[in-house]
């Protein structure tokens, strides 16, 4: 399999009008893109239409070399953890995590067993019985994190997962994250507007760097 | 202790009512059917054969209010468009009219056009209950965070995909609960059915009217109230078991999103179908009434205020504005009791310890349709040695039971919401016990009060089922006089029953929305 890439070329995100000047980037496998901006300058909103939640105004969206601008958001393998967990309520941790192998078409079987696996890369192995309302915040990001993964995603976006979480939490999460992302080998972005936290997801795997918006 | 002694005992008068025209009917009832020879009215297969087919017409009119609900749920309650709330309160529009409304409104939109009663039936019962679909799944909607389907979608879920996993297995409690009110609703369906209905959408609430005023059969009467109670109980129960079954949480309700892309169009056509659907009867009513074969015509509005006077044929139908100052009458005297009821009501649901209990005991009403509530009433109180049908108090207290519920679930959350130290604040500025509680809850209650009292106005002005017992054959109430009108033939006595539709439509509506705008203000 070729290394995964995420390229952007000309991409002018926004609603209604342009939100920013046209992007050009390019997020090399193991590594991750820290984007770093005050409150409302579009972060988020460049993450949803790398995702194709939110459609591009212009330009293009390529993952792994293939334009996938038009493709819809299921069909992208973009997966995002976001600010709050958002775990599905109905759902115990473990098919939580199960989501994404089971819209591939893996067997119940196959996607639990997958879903133990990643379960395990975040620490959280014995708790994939229980109902999300029993997972402190942590938890349930290190599980959103885990179901990201396990959807064998193309590309991770991460849009400020760790804000709501206190400074020692924070700190082990970004280890986490920067592991998982050398670990499974894709590429990263991750929307932060703390600086400190952007040079720490740049610089700590290899080969990161900072957009400022 | 800053509460006043009388408190303790506010329960007392509630309690007192409920016994009175609740449970001494329906141990009336109960007696009648617990006789030697209730095995053979049992074994009749009359009343078994009404319940399956009142069972096959219910379920396909919950269905159908489903079918046509749920996208108005969605749309009414999550996105944020200019018209919003008036698109939302128009779906609700529906559920407040009365049910003779309702049925002349779709016999004047579609006539005989439709051939059989079952589809003009199941189509008027969705029409009634789309608001319960609307209300109910619409206030869990809310609460559930749309990012979830994008999460979903984001790990490769379709739109449809993400919506069947994510959002309607959240969903489901609510659409339980919805589905078990609408079905019980079609299910004790009377007025529709005696109006639309053909042999194929009998219900066991007809064939009791039909038992007790026709046949003289009352204890067969009565053993069809006591299937029909059974059936509504354990679907009851089963709702209340669906609800039970998903782990709370807190719920938190998110902001309106704008529409966006496609969603846009969804929208806008989802929001005209709510216009359409919800106007096209009532404006088709509104035609009937000012129309006549040989065009516009101001006849039926002159014979309704008693202008002129219409061929009485062999059917005695009473004077309609005799019977509109009857129904205002008994809608005065209901909204009195049931404010005083209810409102004692609530406060002892607060206040008492087993507030709780009290609660589920003002609810019961609720639960017992208005056939089996008027067949006892009329077993307890319509006959030597208590005979009050002369007294015409039969009608308003039958409304004022019906009303009760309402009044509490208006009035409890209002009074739940006041803060408890403002009569703390008014005690330790001197003020009497009694005085202190009245500083701090007083206002609202006050306000809550008038409210419920117009609520309980509104039910009583369109009650169709209990009044149907309960009504002196020369007494008769509006949506009575209604009813008796459409079983003659005729455009005249047609016209006249539209008009007089038109009438209880734009009271029922004013009391609503005068009620809707007092709740808010309080």
């Amino acid at each position: 399999m070729n290394a995964r890439t995420l390229e952007c070329r000309d991409l002018v995100i926004g609603y209604q009008s342009r939100l920013h000047a046209p992007f050009t980037f390019t997020v090399a496998a193991g590594s991750v893109l820290a984007v770093v901006g005050p409150s409302g300058c579009g972060k988020s909103t460049l993450l949803s239409t790398i995702a194709g939640i939110t459609p591009t105004l212009g330009g293009h969206v390529l993952i792994d070399g293939i334009d996938v601008t038009r493709r819809p958001t299921h069909e992208r393998k973009v997966a995002m953890v976001f600010q709050e967990p958002l775990l599905f309520p109905t759902m115990t941790v473990r098919d939580n995590v199960a989501y994404g192998p089971r819209r591939s078409g893996m067997s119940k079987a196959d996607a639990r067993a997958k879903a133990d696996e990643l379960l395990d890369w975040v620490d959280l192995a014995d708790l994939g019985h229980r109902s999300i309302d029993q997972l402190s915040g942590g938890q349930a990001q290190r599980v959103s994190l885990a179901r990201a993964l396990a959807s064998d995603p193309a590309v991770l976006c991460l849009d400020e997962p760790f804000s709501a979480l206190d400074a020692p939490l924070r700190a082990r999460l970004t280890d986490d994250v920067l592991g998982v992302v050398q670990r499974a080998d894709i590429p990263a972005v991750h929307v932060t507007h703390d600086p400190q936290e952007a040079e720490t997801m740049a610089h700590g795997g290899t080969g990161g760097s900072i957009l400022s918006m | 202790m800053t509460a006043p002694g009388w408190l303790r005992w506010a329960w007392l008068a509630p309690a007192a009512f409920i016994v009175a025209f609740l449970l001494v009917p329906l141990i009336s009832l109960l007696a009648r059917v617990v006789t030697p020879g209730t095995l053979n009215y049992l074994v009749d297969p009359l009343p078994w054969r009404v319940a399956g087919l009142a069972t096959a017409q219910a379920l396909t009119s919950t269905a159908l209010a489903l079918i046509i609900g749920l996208p108005m749920a969605n749309v009414l309650t999550r996105y944020r468009f200019p018209g919003r709330r008036w698109a939302l309160a128009l779906a609700t529009v529906p559920f407040v009219l009365p049910t003779v409304v309702v049925a002349l409104a779709f016999r004047a939109l579609l006539g005989s056009s439709l051939g059989s009663g079952f589809v003009i039936v199941i189509l008027a019962h969705a029409y009634l209950n789309m608001a319960v679909v609307v209300r109910v799944i619409g206030a869990r909607w809310s609460t559930i965070d749309a990012r979830l389907e994008v999460a979903a979608r984001t790990l490769g879920a379709t739109r449809w995909t993400a919506f069947r996993t994510v959002t309607l297995p959240a969903l489901g409690p609510s659409i339980a609960s919805a589905a078990a009110i609408v079905f019980v609703f079609s299910f004790t369906s009377l007025g529709i059915i005696l109006l639309l209905g053909d042999s194929s959408t009998r219900t066991l609430e007809a064939l009791v009217l039909r038992q007790t005023s026709i046949l003289l059969d009352f204890n067969g009467a009565a053993v069809s109230a006591a299937i029909q109670a059974v059936v509504v109980g354990a679907v009851l129960l089963w709702a209340a078991r669906q609800r039970n079954a998903v782990a709370g949480g807190a719920l938190r309700t998110f902001r309106l999103r704008r529409p966006t892309g496609s969603a846009r169009w969804a929208v806008a056509f989802i929001v005209a179908a709510t216009l359409v659907i919800v106007l096209a009867p009532v404006t088709s009513l509104v035609w009937a009434s000012i129309n006549s074969s040989t065009g516009l015509t101001s006849t039926w509005w002159a014979v309704l205020f008693g202008a002129e006077t219409i061929d009485a044929g062999s059917t005695r139908i009473g004077s309609p504005l005799a019977a509109m100052g009857r129904s205002l009458t008994y809608a005065v005297v209901t909204g009195l009791l049931a404010a005083v009821v209810g409102g004692l009501a609530a406060i002892s649901v607060l206040a008492h310890r087993l507030g709780r209990a009290f609660a589920l005991a003002t609810a019961l009403p609720l639960g017992i349709s208005a056939a089996t509530l008027g067949l006892g009433t009329l077993l307890a109180y319509g006959r030597p040695p208590v005979d009050l049908r002369a007294t015409g108090l039969l009608v308003p207290m039958a409304h004022a039971l019906i009303a009760v519920p309402l009044v509490v679930a208006v009035a409890t959350p209002t009074l739940r919401s006041t803060d408890p130290r403002l009569v703390t604040v008014a005690a330790t500025l001197g003020a009497r016990p009694s005085r202190a509680w009245w500083t701090g809850y007083g206002p609202t209650l006050r306000a809550v009060m008038i409210a419920a009292g117009g609520l309980a106005c509104a039910v009583s002005l369109g009650e169709f089922g209990a009044a149907s017992f309960l009504a002196r054959a020369d007494g008769p109430t509006v949506p009575l006089v209604i009813a008796r009108l459409l079983g003659r033939p005729g455009e005249a006595s047609f016209g006249v029953a539209a008009a007089m539709a038109v009438v209880l439509v734009i009271m029922t509506t004013t009391l609503v929305a005068a009620v809707d705008r007092g709740g808010r203000r309080a």
